[in-house]
């Protein structure tokens, strides 16, 4: 660690490794109410489940960028961090709002926390993502100013680079698109047209820009590439995300009452959304075959490789399977999506924050730049349960989905939802069981922290080279 | 020289690119704007169904179910719901009939107490969204 | 012109041996750009074959005669660009920046002309929702419109270095690179002038 107040970053990533056990542990139990209908009915119905699910993975995602701001920010500007005080105040900030929120959604029913939170005053609440209550938004709003400006500040003192500039970037867009949360008019069309900017300028806009840079840190740091060179693959990327995903928006369009030409403007820009994450996956591959060293830590490099091919597989491949319109009419709102969402969220954002953590951690626990041999290969061995479950668990929901799209869609005899979704649910046991392997790679993966930690070749204290 | 690929100029296809896309999506975003009159059934948002709409939103019905496609995927497409089920009274029936404690092994929706005039407004906001113009989607009366 | 224009090539070539001209990062991204115009005009072939009546018909009322007019305001501004492409390459950045500036006025005109025959078509009650043709016909040249508009941006860019005595023979790359995307922009005109406004 070159910079004292890097040390923030510490208590962000272990916030995020405990709500991601959390939100996986949700999972499992949604994945099993899918076939045990009544399962845990009714302390804790599937919406509140689900809730919590998705809510804590965007949680634990915005704690993992913003602790990897707080790394890699002061050691690119060549500064301390603004204010490491701030940093800290707002992590707790962070913490208890979430954890009020999340406690909220368990033990008060919806509409009850609805009520609580004065939901009326300017009612926010009850939209796919987005059912914080209004309170809780503005706290988001408030802790994503705070952290802005720590952030902002920092840089505009410091060495100003492509890598942190695209992170401010990056960050900027999330804070400012999140503001259209609180715009929700009566008129359907127009809540959902744009409650997308939210979400789709988020994970296929913004947040590709925060993953990218991050991706850019990580390999300067692991591969010893020149800067420039990364720095040049890293604007022609983003450059690329941003034009092929802001009209790329369109492929949401189709069907809730916006006019039809977003599918032609939809199909077209957004079959072109994966040529920016392919070109991720060749620039990584691209620079670790080019490394000037070898770096201690293999884990970080696994994670940072695997990325860059699974957000390919998942946001790129599996979103372009029914990303035109006339496929689309059929799959839109099945599990196809519920496929892509879990393989594109994996592959792009949750293992990019996987990537910091595991490349950091060793030297905000004062050790060498790798941790040992032993916590290594247990790290590798939760890199690949995760990876490959995570695999299964997207092809299985796709075999799932392509049944659904045709027994109560596309065949002559349409049946309703509840008999197709008993047909398929063979497919959602197979689910489930690739869920656990999935926690038992997560469990292995907050082991791979306590292993080995003792071993000789992790104790070292690190010296100014191996933390470069 | 003339190989050169420089940051500088990747850089300004970064920015030229961002600006350019988000000038176009801006502009398109205007004409939905002029065009969702003739399709989003507005004429039909009454107070009733504003207080259909509160009443979806605070009770977290997204969660479970999708409307026009988007939402979770664990019960039934509910923008097409009016005509599947003839009408406000099919629906009213329905969310009434859920048992307090579900039923054993299967999924149900739970019973969430709505007064008459709450399930009308409910009924009467997937009224409205069944007018809307969607393009034709849902492919048919499933959802 | 097309004297010029082969003059051009060979003493480019003699000169620099390495091609393309200009920035490589630009033609990624014109590759990239053509590469979308080549799936909007594909998607625009695809729907015309199944509604040939419907865009003929509507094909007709478009204004030939001032998109022609616009044809020739962009292959002359194109020749601008070349002449000041060849000035910069003598090292006569006053000159490189009147072409540029003569070029960048020729888009302006273009932009004119177009502006008039959208508001024509507003007037008339023609939006992106009358029907498939107009769609098309005014998702394809907006879209067209707005690289014009980029393109000057670009070009006056250039301009304005070349007016400071910013390039030199060794080094203009600059203005290669803007007469690059100048050059991809008129020519994605010349493919879209024929598909969407005469053939049928």
């Amino acid at each position: 660690m070159q910079y004292q107040s890097q040390a923030v970053a510490k208590p962000y990533f272990i916030a995020a490794i405990g709500l991601f056990v959390g939100q996986i542990l949700f999972g499992l139990i949604l994945g099993l109410q899918y076939v045990i209908g009544d399962f845990m009915f009714p302390e804790i119905p599937f919406n509140v489940a689900r809730m919590v699910h998705t809510n804590l993975l965007i949680v634990w995602l915005l704690f993992g960028f913003m602790g990897a701001a707080y790394y890699l920010v002061p050691e690119e500007a060549e500064r301390e961090l603004f204010s490491p005080g701030l940093a800290i105040l707002m992590f707790w900030i962070f913490l208890v709002a979430g954890a009020l929120t999340i406690l909220g959604y368990l033990l008060v029913p919806y509409s009850g926390l609805a009520e609580l939170t004065q939901n009326s005053v300017l009612p926010t609440m009850g939209r796919e993502f987005l059912e914080q209550p209004t309170i809780t938004k503005l706290g988001i709003v408030v802790v994503a100013l705070a952290f802005l400006f720590n952030i902002g500040m920092t840089i505009l003192k410091g060495r100003k680079t492509a890598v942190s500039l695209v992170l401010l970037i990056g960050l900027l867009g999330l804070a400012v698109m999140f503001l259209f949360s609180f715009y929700n008019p009566d008129n359907l069309a127009k809540d959902k047209y744009y409650w997308w900017w939210v979400v789709h300028l988020w994970v296929e806009g913004v947040w590709e820009l925060i993953l990218g840079s991050i991706l850019a840190f990580v390999l300067i740091k692991t591969t010893g590439v020149d800067r420039e060179v990364i720095e040049k693959w890293l604007y022609v990327i983003i450059a690329m995300t941003l034009i092929t995903g802001i009209i790329g928006t369109g492929h949401h369009y189709y069907w809730i009452g916006a006019p039809e030409y977003w599918q032609w403007w939809g199909s077209i820009f957004s079959a072109l959304e994966p040529i920016p994450f392919f070109m991720m996956t060749v620039f990584a591959f691209n620079m670790v075959n080019r490394r000037r060293r070898n770096h201690p830590n293999k884990a970080a490099v696994l994670w940072a490789m695997g990325t860059a091919v699974m957000a390919f597989l998942g946001a790129g491949v599996w979103g372009f399977l029914h990303t035109l319109a006339p496929i689309n009419y059929y799959t839109h709102g099945t599990q196809i999506t519920a496929a892509h969402g879990h393989m594109a969220f994996y592959g792009a954002y949750v293992m990019i924050v996987l990537t910091m953590i595991s490349y950091a951690m060793p030297m905000l626990r004062g050790r060498t730049a790798a941790p040992s041999n032993r916590s290594q290969v247990v790290e590798m061995w939760s890199f690949w349960l995760m990876t490959v479950s995570i695999v299964f668990i997207t092809l299985f929901l796709t075999g799932a989905g392509i049944l659904q799209v045709y027994l109560q869609r596309y065949s002559g005899d349409p049946l309703p939802f509840m008999v197709v979704q008993d047909k398929i649910a063979m497919f959602y046991w197979m689910r489930e069981v690739a869920g656990a392997v999935f926690m038992v790679g997560l469990i292995a993966y907050v082991a791979s922290f306590f292993v080995g930690s003792r071993d000789p070749e992790a104790t070292a204290v690190a010296g100014d080279s191996a933390a470069a | 020289m003339s190989q050169a690929f420089t940051k500088a100029m990747a850089r300004n296809i970064f920015y030229g690119g961002s600006v350019f896309f988000i000038l176009l999506f801006l502009a398109l975003t205007f004409d939905t704007h002029n065009a969702w009159p003739q399709r989003d059934n507005h004429e039909a948002i009454t107070e009733k169904v504003s207080e259909g709409k509160r009443l979806w939103e605070e009770n977290n019905c997204i969660g479970c179910h999708t409307l026009l496609g988007e939402g979770a995927y664990f019960a039934p497409e509910l923008g097409n719901v009016f005509k599947r089920y003839g009408g406000k009274d099919g629906i009213k029936a329905f969310i009434m009939s859920r048992p307090k404690e579900g039923v054993p092994g299967r999924r149900s929706m739970p019973q969430f107490n709505f007064s008459d005039a709450e399930l009308d407004a409910i009924a009467e906001f997937l009224e409205y969204v069944s007018g809307m113009n969607t393009a034709n989607w849902p492919p048919n009366i499933q959802g | 012109m097309r004297g010029i224009l082969m003059d051009t090539v060979v003493r480019h070539e003699q000169a620099r041996p390495g091609y393309p001209p200009g920035d490589l990062a630009i033609w990624i991204f014109i590759l990239a750009e053509l590469l979308v115009f080549a799936i909007f005009f594909a998607a625009y072939a695809f729907a015309r074959s199944g509604q040939a009546e419907l865009f003929n018909h509507y094909q007709a009322t478009l204004n030939r005669d001032t998109a022609l007019f616009n044809t020739l305001a962009l292959l002359t501004s194109s020749y601008f660009v070349v002449r000041g492409v060849v000035a910069a390459r003598e090292g006569n950045n006053a000159l490189c920046a009147r072409w540029l500036w003569a070029a960048v006025a020729m888009g302006g005109l273009f932009l004119v002309i177009k502006a008039s025959e959208y508001a024509d078509h507003f007037a008339a009650g023609v939006s992106l929702s009358s029907n498939t043709f107009y769609m098309f016909y005014l998702s394809l040249t907006f879209f067209h419109f707005m690289h014009v508009i980029l393109g000057m941006v670009i070009l006056a860019a250039v301009a304005v270095k070349a007016g400071r005595d910013g390039y030199s023979p060794d080094d203009h790359t600059g203005v290669e690179t803007g007469a690059s995307y100048w050059h991809m922009v008129d020519m994605v005109w010349l493919i879209l002038f024929p598909l969407v406004y005469v053939m049928r």
